[in-house]
């Protein structure tokens, strides 16, 4: 097919060059991005319809910044695929309520390895950063559902992809899935592999959302139990809470991670994704010592992944330190939309961002009866 | 302009307030107010209001004047939106108005000084006598001023010593209106308090419920459910739950100049308080059959919107609000590029407002701040199923239909629940003897004493 062919053979070059940037070249975004940008327009009918609809703005733009963004919302009403629906072989869906339709960004063969491709250098340099030096292997141990159990969550392909490239052993998620579809996790079982590993002193990669971590640690406190992980174990948190555990501000639930299983804050790592990108930021590097507090710590995404703050106010980019919304340039969506509007308010800090968190959580000085 | 320390309210922001601090701030009313309150005849309080009320809308007033320069910096709202918001308010208080709402709510205008009887009483020969609380303690909302306002005006004819607990960051209204009413009165002044915490602060409120016979609150309804708790059964607690409101409009109302008339009171509905309110509307729904549809009264309202904006622009937001608007406009634009019976327009380069059209009348809340949805309606009772999910919450129904259908419209609405219909352009100016969600606005509050002679 034409469609497939064009993208395909981007998809090729974009490898290629995050591959590149894995050794050290320069990656070339803003040639990349206008590239992609006029491929998505071309081969996206949902995201070519919303481009013309902005009549003002409708002709191809040279300048990646004017690239016009799809609120991360519209993947809930919206098919914003490049993807015939005989190629879609994964779609992966937003956790969001039961209430409101799922975002559905979907996947073939190919945008899962390019997905894949994005995400293990960048997962390696903050999470695994000795990776390759040292001789021995980690053990993994995801917080999560296995992949079977939770075909649509990114997050679990994510963990999945991580431990089939940098694990030596079987692959561990210690989730389960109740019956209304929440999840939370196996503690008994967890607790088996971290006592393993504190045995058999292997270093331990815990991965997890800062709910099911709040979930694990509370019943290590109910079970007065406390673990001392190897030196050198480390945590990667992402997410958010959802209502499905006692939310804990993120320096608490980190000195709680200290506290009951001994690995210290340079360890902890936290990403920031989201079913609609393809590719994630990490505040820190594992075991650097600078910057140990969390709340000072600043998202970073890879070369291929550019990050912007605007003011909500007048859709402009904030100056370094002020408050915006978080808009995303991912050249790994390449079958989908490169260009994401979030519902997230983060601090631009340099190439960064300090994230805040969604907008719509804000407490509302209105008269208003319910939550968006 | 230097407010002299008479209130809580009126301590540097860095002083801690104590539960000692409220129960002698209490006592202290109490006693002002046996000394003070309780013997004045309701001709002078009227009087009184009135005065005050009148001395409000001169151009010259010292506290008018430190309301529009302080004030948008204090509460958010530009100085045009508090001059029209206040001047409004204000005009309400006149001695034939505050003397129609004690009739209204009391039977007698002179019930709160000695037994009075109506006509039906003197034919069965009684009569009876009304008493207000000694302490009034009111949890007022932070999101616009006049309900507090109304509350302290109202306790004032209850002959009331009243404490009025702000939310965080809305005491400068209610404030500057007790410095106004402690000027042109110190004694009754000295039976009001006005003070500021944020809400749930427990070991103040006790002491503040502790000394109170009765408390007013206003609120969401998980608020008002904790207050009401906390309260001891001995004092009364009265409740204003969070209300929302919208608009409907008869297809008759949009022919001709019509239209324009409509559109523009529905523009007033929409900037009023900047749309903060209760009373304010979410939602115009427009009937469909007439001369203009929807999607015409709804361009139509933006234009008149963006009007507005260069001579009485809406307040500065917050970030979070400001970045709700923007997500909320994300999402239109992209349903607008993607459906026929969707359209959205916006004011330029900032969040100042937003009208979305859909064809669907599901009902909408906005996300307020100016942001106004425009729905089509069939019928009224069409209208009123999309609004299924919000029955019962609805304050407000801002009506435009000619009077040959008009009553029927309102006998519609009430028996669906409405507790207030009036004209498109009023929503957010009721007038003083509205019944507060459906509530007696006075009757509520007092204790009668029936004589059967």
């Amino acid at each position: 097919m034409h469609t497939n062919h064009q993208l395909a053979n981007f998809s090729a070059r974009l490898r290629e060059e995050i591959r590149r940037a894995d050794e050290g070249w320069a990656f070339p975004f803003e040639e990349l991005a206008i590239e992609l940008h006029q491929l998505q327009r071309a081969h996206n009918p949902a995201y070519r319809r919303f481009c013309e609809a902005r009549a003002s703005r409708g002709e191809l733009t040279a300048d990646w910044r004017e690239i016009p963004a799809v609120p991360s919302a519209a993947f809930r009403e919206l098919e914003l695929t490049s993807l015939a629906p005989a190629e879609r072989t994964a779609v992966f869906h937003s956790s969001g309520t039961t209430a409101q339709p799922r975002s559905r960004h979907f996947h073939s063969v190919e945008s899962i390895f390019t997905y894949e491709c994005s995400l293990v250098p960048w997962f390696r340099r903050h999470v695994l950063p000795e990776w390759g030096e040292r001789a021995e292997f980690m053990d993994f141990l995801a917080l999560t559902p296995a992949p079977a159990g939770a075909p649509g969550s990114s997050l679990v392909h994510m963990f999945a992809t991580v431990q089939r490239e940098f694990g030596e052993r079987e692959q561990v998620f210690v989730g389960k899935i109740s019956t209304d579809g929440a999840w939370s996790v196996d503690v008994a079982t967890a607790l088996e592999v971290m006592s393993r590993a504190v045995a058999a002193q292997r270093l331990l990669v815990l991965l997890g959302t800062a709910f099911s971590f709040v979930h694990l640690l509370d019943s290590l406190e109910e079970m007065k139990t406390r673990l001392v992980l190897p030196p050198g174990s480390r945590v990667l948190e992402t997410g958010g809470y959802k209502g499905r555990s006692r939310e804990l501000p993120k320096a608490e639930l980190h000195a709680l991670i200290t506290d009951r299983v001994a690995v210290p804050a340079s360890h902890i790592v936290c990403e920031y994704g989201m079913s609609e990108l393809s590719s994630q930021a990490y505040d820190r590097v594992c075991g650097e010592t600078q910057n140990p507090k969390p709340e000072t710590r600043n998202f970073l995404f890879p070369p291929w992944c550019r990050a912007v703050v605007l003011s909500p106010e007048t859709g402009r980019e904030v100056a370094d330190g002020e408050t915006g919304l978080l808009r995303l340039f991912d050249l790994a969506n390449v079958w989908s939309v490169l260009a994401i509007q979030t519902e997230d308010l983060a601090i631009r800090r340099g190439d960064g961002f300090e994230l805040l968190g969604r907008a719509t959580h804000a407490e509302a000085r209105g008269c208003s009866l319910m939550a968006h | 302009m230097n407010l002299p320390n008479y209130f809580l309210a009126d301590l540097p922001p860095e002083a801690t307030l104590s539960a000692g601090m409220i129960t002698e701030a209490c006592q202290t009313l109490k006693r002002n107010r046996a000394q003070y309150l309780r013997a004045r005849t309701t001709r002078s309080l009227v009087e009184l209001i009135a005065h005050v009320a009148e001395n409000w809308r001169e151009t010259e007033n010292p506290f008018r004047r430190h309301a529009l320069d302080a004030g948008p910096a204090a509460t958010g709202f530009s100085r045009e939106t508090l001059a029209r918001g206040l001047d409004g308010f204000f005009a309400q208080f006149t001695v034939e108005n505050l003397n129609a709402l004690l009739a209204q709510e009391l039977g007698h205008a002179q019930r709160l000084d000695t037994f009075a009887a109506t006509g039906a009483d003197e034919r069965a020969n009684r009569s009876a006598l009304a008493n207000g609380p000694e302490l009034l303690a009111h949890i007022a909302a932070g999101n616009v001023p006049n309900p507090a306002l109304t509350s302290l005006v109202l306790g004032l004819l209850l002959r009331s010593a009243q404490f009025v607990k702000c939310a965080r960051g809305a005491s400068f209204l209610p404030r500057l209106f007790a410095h106004s009413l402690y000027e042109a009165d110190a004694k009754i002044g000295a039976c009001l308090e006005i003070a500021e915490w944020r809400g749930g602060h427990h070991e103040l409120e006790d002491a503040l419920f502790a000394e109170a016979d009765c408390v007013t609150a206003t609120g969401g309804d998980e608020t008002l459910a904790h207050i009401r708790s906390r309260v001891p059964p001995r004092a009364r607690f009265v409740g204003y739950g969070h209300r929302l409101s919208f608009g409907f409009i008869a297809r008759e109302a949009l022919s001709g100049f019509g239209a324009k008339k409509i559109v523009t009171r529905a523009a007033d509905d929409v900037v009023a308080w900047d749309q903060l309110g209760c009373l304010s509307p979410h939602v115009f729904y427009v009937e469909g059959g007439g001369a203009t549809t929807a999607e015409q009264f709804a361009e139509l309202l933006a234009q008149e919107l963006d009007r507005r904006e260069a001579h009485a622009p809406r307040g500065k937001i917050s970030i979070e609000e400001a970045a709700a608007i923007a997500s909320r406009r994300a999402i239109y634009e992209v349903r607008a590029a993607h459906l026929p019976d969707t359209r959205h327009w916006a004011s330029e380069g900032s969040t100042a407002w937003t009208v979305v059209y859909e064809a669907d009348p599901m009902f909408q809340p906005s996300c307020l701040n100016r942001f106004i949805y425009v729905k089509a309606a069939d019928s009224l009772a069409a209208a009123l199923r999309a609004a299924e999910l919000v029955r019962g919450k609805v304050s407000t129904v801002g009506l435009a239909a000619p009077d040959e259908r008009a009553e029927a419209l309102a006998l519609e609405l009430a028996r669906w629940g409405v507790t207030r219909i009036c004209p498109v352009g009023k929503m957010q100016h009721p007038p003083l003897t509205w019944r507060h969600d459906g509530r007696p606005a006075l009757g509520d509050l007092v204790t009668w004493t029936d004589w059967e002679k």
